[in-house]
């Protein structure tokens, strides 16, 4: 399956291989798609950081100019409360994208373990791939609701919404990886120098896997930030006046005839971090030897 | 197919009474008094103990939690605390809505899929086939909101004047209610279309190289008759499941669609009822959610049994 720059399979013990692994993940970046991709979320990251000094007033600056249109001081005019919403948008991207990052590598660690785990006992494997169909065919804003009876709106709500419904994402993958890996000379060689079978499944088959796990990484994340979006909008997710991708877009879509911009921002910022975690995604595709249109 | 279904209940069953035990539990564990937190803080002992007393508080849970469930199988939903209206009533109010948006959107998705995958299943000069695959890639990977924001702002510039928000019955307004219902509708059904259109796209792909098809090609049948008689029947069987599955992303969907397009559906009463922790009425959208999503998805595995008779639903 792996058949790329390494032709033999990989053991993480070898810091070699771990640094070489590393260079063929960097080395998509330098692939121009790659690049453009990284551009794109570096200049949404570095103005969402950035947005303390570039705006030392604070988001929830408030004023007396509601709903101005388009000018220099307010490149996409201001909200119903004067408040300058160029500046609340970087900062909502921030707001989502810092969830995303949150939730997902919770769900991709739990999930690649819940993958992985059929070496440990069968009894288990299967169990976890039933889980992730359960998972799966859980109509996701029926959990988010479950979620926030249990915990209330707000950050926390969303980023065990998005983690719970990461996990499949990542464990299928590992699963479909540790199905194939099981059976290569490799594993029984481990299996007969009776090394333990958490260690096989972390040390060898792990490191084996990791390729598909790390290009899905890229578009899980745009996921969560959708996900985001779809439960704040819906009034379920992050609470104004906090800024969030969701929360502008709930009250942009009130204002769509006096001030289009407000909807706008946020939606062409969500089409543009869709675009840059795809073009990402691609480059590292590309990288570690896949096709674009594989396992999908 | 009986045994199947025989086969298939008690995991259904299963699924079911541990959704309805944690829709029931969930609002009951929050810490403190329920009844308190359900109130507000600025609620009077009275209007307290009065929840208390609506939500049967006082007996043991157990013995609360069979009451619903037993009213649920007679057809009594409960009662809403917070409007005192009976839940059955208030989602009979906003069953016409969702029905009439899933199922324009179900049509629009199994339409606008099947054209667009039999197209791109087919060989097309080159610039088509790509700008085809570009397309179907796009609203793959664009959830319906993104999609249906898109719209609007799209809509605001070139139509102006086209209804965005609010909703009519398409039953006794069908010309303004069709206006307002296309939006939402396609919004919800493109991404899932793009699904359907890339399975019967990669299935017509794979079915082309089999040699059936190459047989067909000697005996000089006509390669649209190919196409037709051939590639699409026996390329559309596992299109079906997904095209089910999909119906329950279509619901869920649903919610934040109608939350953009400002339609009173069940999705808008779900996220009320959730915001106003108006438990009564939120188990039973819950409970009958996973339900239909369940129904769905064995409903989709009898059908594909009937269309494939090599699958045989007995010997699971």
């Amino acid at each position: 399956m792996t058949d790329t720059a390494f032709s033999g399979p990989r053991a993480s013990k070898s810091r070699g291989l771990v640094a070489s692994m590393l260079r063929t993940y960097a080395s998509a970046f330098r692939r121009p798609r790659g690049m453009l991709g990284l551009a794109i979320l570096s200049v949404i990251v570095l103005a969402g950081l950035a947005s303390p000094w570039l705006w030392p007033g604070g988001v929830d600056q408030q004023s007396r100019d509601s709903l101005l249109g388009m000018s220099l001081a307010h490149p996409f005019g201001t909200d119903q409360l004067g408040r300058d919403i160029f500046m609340r948008t970087i900062y909502a991207a921030k707001i989502s994208l810092g969830i995303s990052v949150v939730a997902v590598p919770i769900g991709m660690v739990l999930g690649t373990l819940m993958g992985l785990s059929g070496m440990i006992s069968p009894r288990l494997g299967t169990i976890c791939v039933s889980l992730f169909d359960l998972l799966l065919g859980f109509p996701g804003l029926i959990l988010a609701i479950l979620i926030v009876l249990m915990v209330g709106t707000g950050w926390l709500s969303l980023v065990l919404t998005i983690s719970l419904l990461s996990i499949p994402q990542f464990g299928r993958l590992a699963r479909g990886a540790f199905l194939s890996e099981q059976a290569r000379e490799y594993v029984q060689a481990a299996t007969l120098l009776n090394i333990s079978k958490t260690k096989i499944m972390l040390r060898h088959i792990l490191p084996n896997t990791l390729d598909p796990l790390v290009v899905q990484l890229g578009l899980v994340l745009i996921n969560g930030v959708f996900i985001e979006a779809a439960i704040s909008l819906v009034g379920l997710g992050i609470q104004p006046p906090t800024p969030s991708l969701g929360t502008l877009l709930n009250s942009g879509i009130r204002y769509i005839y006096q001030q289009p911009l407000y909807a706008a921002g946020p939606t062409v910022l969500l089409l543009l971090l869709a675009l840059s975690f795809n073009l990402m995604a691609d480059a590292l595709n590309a990288a570690t030897g896949r096709d674009a249109q594989g396992d999908r | 197919m009986i045994r199947f279904l025989i086969n298939r209940l008690p995991s259904f069953v299963l699924l079911l009474v541990v959704t309805s035990v944690i829709a029931f539990a969930l609002p009951r564990m929050v810490p403190g008094d329920p009844a308190a937190a359900l109130a507000g803080s600025d609620a009077t002992a009275e209007q307290i103990e009065a929840i208390r007393q609506q939500l049967d508080l006082g007996r043991p849970f157990v013995v609360q939690y069979f009451d619903w469930l037993g009213g649920l199988v007679q057809g009594d939903l409960g009662t809403s605390i917070l409007s005192g209206r009976p839940v059955a009533e208030l989602i009979g109010d906003r069953v016409e809505s969702s029905l009439e948006l899933t199922l324009v959107a179900a049509t629009l998705m199994i339409v606008i899929g099947g054209v667009l995958g039999v197209l791109a299943g087919t060989k097309q000069k080159n610039w088509i086939a790509g700008l085809l695959d570009g397309i179907i890639g796009l609203l793959v990977a664009t959830p319906p909101h993104v999609t249906g924001l898109v719209m609007i702002l799209i809509m605001t510039l070139v139509l102006p004047y086209w209804p965005i928000s609010g909703e009519a019955s398409l039953i006794s307004d069908p010309g303004y209610g069709f206006q307002l219902i296309l939006l939402p509708a396609l919004a919800l059904s493109l991404p899932q279309a793009a699904a359907v259109a890339r399975l019967i796209q990669s299935n017509m792909r794979t079915v082309a190289q089999m040699d059936f098809v190459e047989l067909a090609r000697a005996k000089g049948v006509p390669p649209r008759r190919i196409i037709t008689h051939h590639i699409l029947r026996n390329s559309l069987g596992n299109a079906l499941i997904v095209i089910a599955l999909r119906v329950g992303e279509l619901l869920s969907g649903a919610v934040v669609i109608e939350a953009i397009f400002a339609r009173n559906g069940l999705g808008q009463l779900a996220v009320a009822a959730t915001q106003s922790r108006d438990y009564m009425v939120v188990q039973v959208i819950i409970v009958g959610a996973v339900a239909i999503a369940a129904l769905v998805n064995m409903l989709s595995e009898i059908g594909l049994a009937i269309l494939d008779p090599r699958i045989r639903l007995d010997t699971k």
